[in-house]
């Protein structure tokens, strides 16, 4: 879900950068039928562990294509549907008003348009309801392509352009936020006060064009440009409610990115970098915006095989510079307001997973966030003002169906898995973070899931 | 009997040959067929019938190119007069765009002969 955060249900915000704080509740879902009924491959084709996202060398030059390579009948509806059915349980309750534990829910039921529209153009478009929000069919990831294949230097180049509401969602890496470990995720469990702006904190809300190119299977470039939608169209699809803060894009927020990928058939990798500068009008009101800079590395391997035994390494490090030119207070008296007026905060993610005949997986997970202090932008959330959280997520699933051969193929594909997220420090330490006596590891939350897509 | 050393060596000669021919061309379907996984899979089925964005390569072997039932060939594969022997097998899995200009196969080819060999005979043997 793109809009709804963590954090803003911990503690709702009127006017101040909520952008400052993490966003990260968007839960990327890439697993779709509709794409394996317009090529004819499997699942696992596409996706290693035989489910979406993470995706193979196949299904990363499949959405660079623009998701439009098919089996050449061109007969399939190009629509899918996809179900999550969840569970949480965290080890401590949350204050009443910041939500429930032990809850069971019908967590995401979202419908796609996704799959090629027509020769150089394709889709990735989603709707979801759930349950976890407002209960509305919301405006969810989307992603319209048109591309071209040509030869540039002897080599063919595919070019492609996307109109996309949520920056990196473009991305055919596993690595960057939109995409990264863990796949699927509660929404409801407490989680870090504070991430890279790049990392969800505008899904949704903003719209952006971008150029990309991929040059002989191996240069892969990106350049966008993103701004914020209007209120009243992102009120019509529910991604806001009346009265919800909306801070707006000043100008054009670029978006940018480089990698070089090898797809050696056996094995994969790739290394990269990329970054995203936007300027923000808190509650768009025009004047003074808040600056925030942020640029990340990133690398990932896979080992393919034979694909009976799978093994996947992504990781990405993205380090944020922000100047609260519009919200800071140095009088330090607007609650929540920044009391500096700049700052940092950077993120790590790293995650290894084995697969076993694409149908039985573990991945681990460590993910760190270390930021400068602020006495105004993480007050009653950090007893030491700081956004620092460390943890690990440890995942084991079970994807019986998307080969070749399983039952309902290419109609129904399903994944089980039981996800445990462990916090070794959140916001600033390990024990009473938050001047209550809560510790870090009273947050840890034991997740189960069954998802399935049609 | 002659003792000189050539003379002797040439007779060995014909065993030499014999014993190395094996080691020469020794295809190996199953190794053909883990070459099959790692590289054509996903594209293709070695099942009768299953055509996914390639055509099923079950009984391939033999057969006039662009014959697969409900596939939709490319002009160039279908128009190619190819008929799937050995040598035009490995041509095309060398260099697919290079022996079929125009084809939709988007595989850049597989370089290694022993691994193009040991899959062939993989093919050979789906029948």
């Amino acid at each position: 879900m793109p809009t709804t955060t963590r954090f803003a249900r911990l503690r709702p915000r009127a006017t101040w950068p909520l952008a400052a704080l993490l966003a990260a509740a968007s839960v990327p879902a890439h697993a779709l039928p509709s794409f394996a009924r317009q090529t004819g491959d499997d699942c696992a084709a596409c996706h290693i562990g035989a489910f979406g996202p993470q995706l193979t060398p196949h299904g990363m030059k499949f959405k660079m294509g623009g998701y439009t390579d098919s089996n050449g009948k061109n007969d399939s509806l190009p629509v899918s549907a996809m179900l999550v059915e969840s569970w949480f349980h965290t080890k401590k309750d949350q204050p009443p008003a910041d939500g429930p534990n032990n809850k069971a829910l019908l967590q995401e039921a979202s419908l796609f348009l996704a799959g090629r529209l027509g020769e150089h153009v394709g889709s990735f478009a989603q709707g979801t309801w759930s349950d976890t929000g407002r209960r509305k069919f919301t405006m969810d990831n989307v992603d319209v392509r048109y591309t071209n294949t040509l030869q540039l230097a002897g080599k063919d180049t595919v070019l492609g352009l996307s109109f996309n509401n949520n920056p990196t969602v473009t991305d055919p890496f596993n690595t960057v936020p939109a995409w990264r470990f863990p796949y699927m995720a509660t929404e409801m469990a407490p989680g870090p006060a504070a991430s890279p702006i790049i990392d969800g904190a505008l899904a949704g809300q903003v719209g952006g064009l971008a150029a990309y190119g991929l040059w002989n299977d191996s240069v892969y470039a990106e350049l966008g440009g993103y701004r914020t939608m209007g209120r009243s169209f992102l009120e019509n699809v529910n991604v806001l409610a009346p009265g919800d803060n909306l801070d707006k894009i000043n100008g054009v927020a670029p978006y940018w990115r480089v990698g070089y990928f090898q797809d050696l058939h056996k094995s994969a990798w790739h290394v990269g970098m990329f970054g995203f500068d936007p300027n923000l009008k808190p509650g768009g009101v025009a004047g003074p915006t808040d600056k925030y800079r942020d640029i990340g590395v990133d690398a990932s391997y896979q080992f393919l095989g034979t694909r009976k035994h799978v093994f996947a390494l992504n990781t990405a490090y993205i380090h944020e510079k922000r100047k609260f030119d519009a919200s800071f207070d140095s009088t330090c008296t607007t609650p929540d307001a920044p009391c500096s007026q700049s700052g940092n905060v950077n993120r790590f993610d790293l995650s290894g997973s084995y697969h076993y005949d694409q149908t039985w997986g573990v991945t681990a997970g460590m993910f760190g966030v270390k930021g400068s202090a602020d006495s105004g932008l993480y007050s009653g959330v950090s007893v030491l003002n700081k956004p620092d959280s460390d943890g690990y997520i440890l995942q084991a699933d079970w994807t019986p169906l998307g080969k070749e051969n399983s039952w309902g193929a290419p109609w129904a594909n399903l994944r089980l898995g039981l996800q445990y997220t462990g916090y070794t420090k959140f916001n600033g330490s390990k024990n009473n973070y938050d001047g209550t006596g809560r510790n870090a590891s009273d947050n840890n939350t034991l997740y189960a899931f069954a998802w399935a897509a049609f | 009997m002659s003792h000189n050393p050539t003379t002797q060596l040439l007779r060995l000669l014909p065993l030499a040959l014999l014993l190395a021919a094996p080691l020469a061309h020794a295809a190996d379907a199953g190794h053909g067929a883990q070459v099959f996984a790692e590289e054509c899979a996903e594209c293709h089925s070695a099942s009768p019938g299953k055509n996914k964005k390639g055509p099923s390569l079950f009984a391939v072997a033999g057969h006039v190119a662009g014959g697969v039932p409900d596939y939709v060939y490319s002009d160039a594969m279908k128009h190619s007069g190819i008929t799937w022997t050995a040598d035009k097998l490995d041509a095309y899995i060398a260099a697919p765009r290079k022996t079929v200009p125009g084809c939709k196969m988007k595989y850049d080819g597989l370089d290694n002969a022993g691994a193009r060999a040991d899959l062939i005979e993989f093919l050979n043997n789906t029948h």
